[in-house]
């Protein structure tokens, strides 16, 4: 049996010999992967200034857990599994909240947390703009800026001010019937640019349950996906600004792919003419490896050595391919990236400077293994032809 | 030695090999061939020669009969048998074209060794040793193309001799040749029978060649006739 050097040297000079054939043929696959690298490095650029986009705008390490229903059969928040949760080692803080939604008596619609406030700070951070944090089992609250801002505008509520709110509810013969609440504003937090902004929050102490969501604060942004798998697991589900990234990154895989499969089409016009030159090769080479035969390849061997042609066209096609696909992606990044930034809308001016292309080692090497790979099956039929030849009749074949 | 002493190379018993039911190529050829002899075969054309060369080479099948190679027999449905015979036993030596184009003489002829997994220095010391021998030492990285037709064919015997088989098997090793090339190519292969006891079956017509030959086995459709 030949070393894998020799026959790789071997391979290197058979297919080297008609200079103009291999060129084209390599230029076959190589135009293939290129088209494949570009793509995909342009979707994985996009992908990525989506997810910064993303990250930039939103409290990554923030997942809200709600109670869900599993085949048709509630599954609440329960005191034990808030406990399950707050020991995760992921975890850094959590709020459990009861959520309320009243209107004044002038018909502003109100969405309130009713959480205790040193775990809610905690895990929001809140910093008050003016006043005090509402004081555990008191009728206080503490609005959020733009909350603040359009009860002062619109009901002249103030820091101080006593308010009523009603809360909807129903009298036993199904009417309406309002519970009204009295709170005192004690607190405003400063601006934060979230949804918090138009919250209120009450601290009515620890007898809040059942509760409706726990706030959680998670290490690291990373950590994130585990720590929803786990929560998951107690029946409960999670939302927050992973779903975002969850849910692009499913869109990008989904583009990426289509794009591959379109831009593949030039692969399998590659792994065609590889396939064609293979079988003229052989047709051409059918006395030199009946001669060869002769002298003690066995069919084996033949295989082999038409195969590891293959796989050097395969070596060359995918690293020139790389080499094209990295400039056709450079290409895409200067001349295409103020089209796509445009197509992406404002939201986007701000990648204006980034390069909207990514290539990965993972790119390149994913478009060396497919042109070797796609070498190797369009190889299979010659080098099979020429396994399969009668030495006696290839001798004689001039 | 006397002729029940010497070992047999090459023996077949009653071979046989058709073509399309009706056409014999060769019909019932019992040949007993000795170890260090130089026989020819000769005939005229279509007359069975290759055939027969090409069955006891291992590259064809017969349709009957036995063939055995240094004593042991041949089992033509096993291809690992018949490449490993080809590989040790057997050295080829063809008529013409015989050379990869691509490869300079000394890789032609090292490139059986390739396949029986001999290493690259020791490859490429035994072919330069035969390239010596046979006076082509300063052609060694010649391509075949830049070779006269008897220096490639010097190239091919070397080629057929590099694994030292029992056995070389040439079809009109000068066929292609001009007279003089043809002496010394002749010349060369009776020298090497002598000197190294390598046995030769040689398909020829060339007269030189049969005229010096130990025996001469004489075909005349598909038949053994002298």
């Amino acid at each position: 049996m030949a070393s894998v050097l020799d026959i790789g040297l071997l391979s290197l000079r058979h297919v080297t010999r008609k200079r103009l054939r291999f060129l084209l043929t390599v230029l076959g696959i190589a135009i293939g992967v290129a088209a494949v690298v570009g793509v995909v490095s342009l979707g994985e650029g996009v992908r990525t200034i989506s997810l910064d986009m993303i990250k930039e705008q939103s409290d990554l390490s923030l997942v809200e857990v709600n109670a869900d229903i599993r085949n048709g059969i509630l599954i609440p928040i329960t005191s034990q599994k808030i406990e399950e949760i707050r020991r995760d080692p992921h975890v850094r803080s959590i709020a459990p909240a009861v959520k309320q939604t009243y209107a004044t008596e002038r018909q502003t619609f109100i969405s309130a947390l009713n959480v205790e406030w040193p775990a809610a700070d905690s895990v929001f951070s809140l910093v008050l703009l003016d006043g005090h944090a509402p004081a555990s089992g008191a009728h206080e609250a503490v609005f959020g800026s733009d909350l603040a801002e359009t009860l002062r505008r619109y009901e002249g509520i103030r820091i101080g001010d006593r308010f009523a709110l009603l809360e909807r509810g129903y009298a036993e013969d199904g009417r309406p019937a309002d519970i009204r609440h009295e709170y005192i504003l004690v607190g405003v937090l400063r601006e934060r640019n979230d949804p918090l902004d138009t919250l209120m929050f009450t601290d009515s102490g620890a007898a809040g349950a059942p509760y409706d969501a726990i706030y959680c604060r998670i290490t690291t942004p990373d950590q994130v996906f585990s720590f929803v798998e786990r929560v998951d697991g107690l029946g409960l589900s999670s939302h927050g600004a992973f779903e975002q990234i969850r849910a692009v990154n499913r869109l990008f895989d989904v583009i990426v792919l289509v794009l591959s499969a379109f831009t593949g089409i030039s692969l399998v016009i590659g792994g065609l003419m590889i396939m064609n030159t293979m079988i003229i090769s052989v047709f051409e080479r059918t006395r030199e490896i009946g001669i060869s035969m002769a002298i003690g390849a066995s069919s084996r061997d033949v295989l082999g050595l038409i195969l590891s042609e293959c796989f050097v066209i395969g070596i060359i096609g995918g690293i020139v391919g790389n080499i094209l696909g990295i400039l056709f992606a450079g290409m895409i990044n200067v001349v295409g990236r103020v089209f796509i930034l445009e197509q992406l809308g404002p939201e986007f001016a701000g990648f204006a400077g980034a390069d909207i292309i990514q290539i990965t080692p993972f790119i390149l090497g994913a478009g060396m293994v497919i042109a070797i790979l796609l070498s190797l099956i369009a190889g299979v039929y010659p080098a099979l032809k020429a396994a399969r030849l009668h030495p006696a009749d290839a001798i004689r074949w001039i | 030695m006397g002729v029940a002493e010497m070992k047999t190379v090459i023996e077949t018993h009653h071979l046989t090999k058709k073509f399309h039911e009706s056409f014999f190529a060769l019909n019932d050829v019992s040949i007993t061939i000795y170890e260090g002899e130089f026989v020819t075969v000769i005939g005229r054309s279509g007359s069975g020669k290759s055939t027969l060369l090409n069955i006891v080479g291992c590259l064809d099948q017969p349709s009957a009969g036995e063939v055995a190679l240094n004593g042991s027999p041949v089992n033509y449905a096993n291809a690992k048998q018949l490449v490993q015979l080809r590989r040790h036993t057997l050295g080829f030596v063809f008529q013409h074209f015989s050379l990869i184009s691509s490869m300079t003489a000394q890789e032609n002829i090292e490139y059986p060794l390739l396949f029986s997994g001999v290493s690259r220095s020791e490859r490429r010391m035994r072919a330069l040793a035969m390239l010596k021998q046979v006076g082509l030492a300063d052609r060694a990285t010649h391509l075949p193309g830049e070779l006269s037709g008897g220096e490639q064919q010097r190239v091919a015997i070397c080629r057929a001799l590099i694994s030292n088989p029992a056995l070389i098997l040439a079809d009109e090793p000068t066929g292609n040749l001009d007279s003089t090339t043809s002496k010394g190519i002749v010349t060369l292969m009776q020298e090497i029978n002598r000197d190294l006891g390598t046995t030769f079956l040689v398909v020829t017509h060339e007269a030189s060649l049969w005229q010096d030959a130990d025996r001469s086995i004489r075909l005349s459709d598909g038949r053994v006739i002298s």
